[in-house]
């Protein structure tokens, strides 16, 4: 990463910090006999998660909802051209946002770098600030607000608390799902009473997605840190399993992050939409893309890919359109030009396969998708070794080391045993999300069952150290 | 009923995180429990510190042996050497001066809590400045290195502190109507929590347990502890993490070495101008130096054999290495008693000359 960065103590899903204040707002919530005290009592909730991490940055989180608050009723209020400019500055606003914090120090970095290149050595001088937790997440989410507003196809919120909260509802707020406002703004507004069939299913999905983080990511990450911090001195099959092992390991962090997200939303009475669908499965990179990081991949398909005009004009500007998505995609994720070329490398592999964003699955015979499933597979493995790696330069290593078959240690940094019973837990985990996707338990005493099993499993097989979410990052 | 347990639960959750928020809470609680054989008491770290950590005593290779002081140093002369010692966990815990051949006097400041020297000037004055080695670079981007000290038959300390927070830490601001941040966001709250919620004796068991399976089904420690490569000892993860500057196989610049030579002619220099009669540095090296040198990025003999040095040494690292019996605890960051014994001989030899 470039810039200034640190590991700050916070309330991560997977910190107790968060079993304690997810009892208490929960139970909290439930005493409540109206939305208006529910609504205070999450927005305030929200506020100390969000300060949690760095309580200065409420500030800036703050400063971006009063913009956006207002842009939204004078956007609805407005005509013509007016109305255009208060979209504009709300998206001024949010992507100012971003751009200092997030990518001024790597153009600087580049800029600086690019003349001492050219022999004129300059120093523009760098932030040294650390960045907003969850910044792209609820930026994006304001932004599509703002943009529904423009569009007429969400009324314009009044109730500030009420906006307040869409922007800043805990669950998702420094990872996700992004959300819209058709589908959150109603739900926040709803007196919803309770309803323990909600609560079951949201605590068996957190459990599933702390399963997901604790007993496979971190225990991946075992691996995958050996094998990336060791390129050179490691065998190429062990370099393998540590590239299909971050496949696995930033799957279940991610999807384990939403799946706690979405649950702990659920036990409040309220859906958050689905952020992944077995992107793993999927038989082309297409698909793969229509099923990883829902969320965003919907957000840059409505906001940016057909507005520019989709594959409505002409095949040059389909794939010019395409590219520029994969591009700002990778830019999203980090300023960082692995990232950029893990988007790109992504949209180029888009436009060969020659399917526009919203393609269907393809049919075919179970062998021709068994093999193009795992054909997909692998290359989504090389191409995370962009994402994984410190720079362009180290991805290329990783990858040239992995294809000239070298000897080398074959030690991955867990012992055999350990090896074995990962591959277990990633079949577990395959076979249930693939066979049993849903998390709703009818009988009361199998979900007590499920709760006590897996909290057993979570705490004797899960590796517990204070590794944040790879996404929070974002 | 339903509602009760609700808002006992909810006053229970709200009483957890303000105490484990609040320092001074924690500071009463953490004397309150530090009594040894009650269900509510602190698991002790008397099994060695790492086989604590990662809850290996049980396993035998791990379990700490009683613990036997060095002898006494022997010394015929007259006592006139004042020792002070700028030192950290290794010194911290001697305090049998007699260890120590022809004191007049000890004098020990903990490096983390910091403290005034008062310099007798009519004694030989000695100065040790102990430093583990997984501290030393870090150490130099953070803190502090210089102790006030006064003169006997002074008021105050004649000098303060030069080298302040080289690197601003980042802190938390104060918010208007001066409602300082840090007393409702306590970076700790998760140990804090951890403590109040799981570390009593009649836990222990479980925490064992979960250890066991790890140590025999996946031969690895759990949490900040990993087992070194021949089974043999327990090692710090940052001490063993290439990417952590506390660690003995993180790469090492040489512009890094410079730099930390460089700060220890200073301080060398400062302290002199002070009134010591001599200073030297203790660089005490990491288990996993010594244990498992495959690797080591040569921090200390870097250091120790840079030319540029003029701080003299209490070289430890090269009989370390030498040494044909362990000077480790296998479960503990800490030496032996032979270890010290080689640490103690050093340094007698030093006050002697």
């Amino acid at each position: 990463m470039n810039g200034f960065s640190y590991f700050w103590p916070c309330m991560t899903f997977n910190s107790l910090q968060f079993l304690v204040f997810f009892m208490v707002v929960t139970l909290w919530f439930f005493s409540l006999k109206g939305q208006k005290g529910r609504i205070w009592l999450l927005l305030l909730a929200s506020c100390y998660f969000y300060m949690s991490f760095i309580p200065e940055y409420i500030l800036i989180l703050g400063g971006t909802i009063v913009i956006d608050y207002f842009a939204g009723i004078q956007i609805e209020r407005s005509e013509g051209s007016s109305r255009r400019s208060w979209l504009i500055i709300s998206l001024i606003a949010n992507i100012g946002v971003l751009a200092v914090f997030k990518y001024y120090n790597f153009f600087i970095d580049n800029i600086n770098t690019s003349f001492l290149f050219f022999g004129k050595p300059m120093s523009f001088p760098l932030l040294k600030m650390a960045l907003p937790i969850g910044l792209s997440f609820h930026t994006f989410q304001a932004m599509s607000y703002t943009i529904e507003v423009y569009r007429k196809n969400q009324p314009a919120e009044r109730n500030f608390i009420v906006y307040s909260l869409y922007v800043m509802f805990y669950p998702q707020l420094v990872a996700g799902p992004i959300e819209r406002p058709q589908n959150v703004l109603p739900q926040l507004k709803e007196f919803r009473a309770y309803d323990w069939d909600n609560v079951k299913e949201g605590l068996a999905r957190m459990l599933w997605g702390f399963f997901k983080k604790a007993v496979i990511a971190d225990r991946l990450a075992m691996v995958v840190d050996r094998t990336f911090s060791h390129t050179s001195e490691t065998s190429s099959i062990a370099l393998f399993i540590g590239a299909v092992f971050y496949s696995f390991q930033i799957y279940c962090d991610f999807s384990g992050y939403s799946d706690i997200a979405i649950g702990a939303a659920r036990v409040m009475n309220i859906r958050l939409m689905e952020n992944f669908k077995q992107p793993y499965l999927s038989s082309n990179i297409t698909t793969f893309w229509g099923r990883w990081h829902v969320s965003l991949s919907s957000w840059f398909r409505d906001y940016l890919y057909i507005p520019l005009g989709g594959n409505r004009k002409g095949e040059a500007r389909r794939r010019f359109n395409v590219f520029l998505v994969f591009l700002l995609s990778g830019l999203w994720h980090g300023a960082n030009w692995t990232f950029i070329v893990w988007g790109l490398l992504h949209g180029l592999f888009v436009i060969l396969t020659g399917n526009s964003l919203k393609n269907a699955e393809e049919k075919g015979s179970a062998i021709i998708t068994t093999v193009k499933t795992v054909a997909t597979f692998v290359l989504v493995t090389f191409l995370w070794i962009f994402f994984r790696s410190q720079n362009v330069a180290s991805a290329f290593y990783y990858i040239r080391f992995i294809c000239s078959f070298k000897q080398g240690t074959n030690y991955i940094g867990i012992s055999h045993a350990e090896f074995l019973f990962s591959l277990l837990v990633i079949a577990i985990m395959l076979l249930r999300e693939k066979y049993i996707p849903a998390h709703f338990i009818s009988s009361n005493k199998r979900f007590y069952a499920f709760l006590f099993s897996m909290i057993v499993i979570c705490y004797l097989f899960g590796v517990f150290i204070e590794n944040q979410f790879i996404y929070f990052q974002f | 009923m339903r509602h009760v347990i609700r808002y006992i639960c909810i006053l229970f959750g709200l009483a957890l995180l303000w105490i484990s928020t609040s320092r001074t809470a924690m500071q009463y609680l953490v004397t309150l429990r530090d009594v040894k054989n009650t269900w509510w008491g602190v698991d002790e770290l008397d099994h060695g510190d790492l086989a604590s950590l990662s809850y290996l005593y049980n396993i035998k290779q791990f379990a700490q042996p009683k613990w036997i002081e060095p002898e006494h140093a022997i010394f015929n002369g007259v006592k006139h050497t004042a020792l002070y010692i700028h030192g950290d966990s290794y010194t911290r815990f001697i305090k049998d001066t007699e260890q120590f051949a022809g004191l007049s006097s000890y004098h020990f400041i903990d490096r983390n809590r910091g403290g005034t020297f008062h310099l007798d000037t009519t004694q030989k004055n000695i100065l040790i400045i102990e430093i583990s080695e997984r501290y030393l670079r870090n150490y130099f981007s953070n803190l502090d290195i210089f102790s006030n000290f006064s003169e006997a038959g002074n008021d105050g300390p004649t000098s303060s502190s030069l080298l302040k927070e080289i690197t601003p830490r980042l802190s938390y601001a104060s918010f208007p109507g001066n409602i300082k941040l840090d007393s409702i966001f306590n970076v700790n709250i998760n140990q804090n929590l951890q403590f109040n919620l799981f570390n009593y004796q009649f836990i222990m068991p479980m925490f064992g347990c979960k250890a066991a399976i790890n140590y025999y089904l996946f031969h690895r420690a759990s949490g900040d502890v990993v087992i070194s490569a021949d089974k043999k000892f327990l090692f710090l993860k940052e001490t063993v993490s290439v990417d952590d500057k506390s660690s003995s196989y993180s790469p090492l610049p040489a512009d890094e070495v410079s730099a930390i030579v460089e700060r220890f002619n200073t301080i060398y220099d400062h302290y002199k101008q002070a009134g010591f009669n001599e200073a030297y540095l203790s660089i005490i090296p990491n288990s996993a130096t010594i244990n498992q040198p495959e690797g080591y990025n040569n921090l200390i003999p870097a250091i120790q054999n840079d030319p540029q040095l003029k701080i003299k040494v209490i070289d430890v690292y090269t009989p370390f290495t030498m040494s044909q019996e362990l000077v480790y605890q296998t479960g503990d960051t800490h030496w032996n008693r032979k270890g010290l014994k080689i640490w103690l001989d050093i340094v007698n030899k030093k006050l002697t000359e």
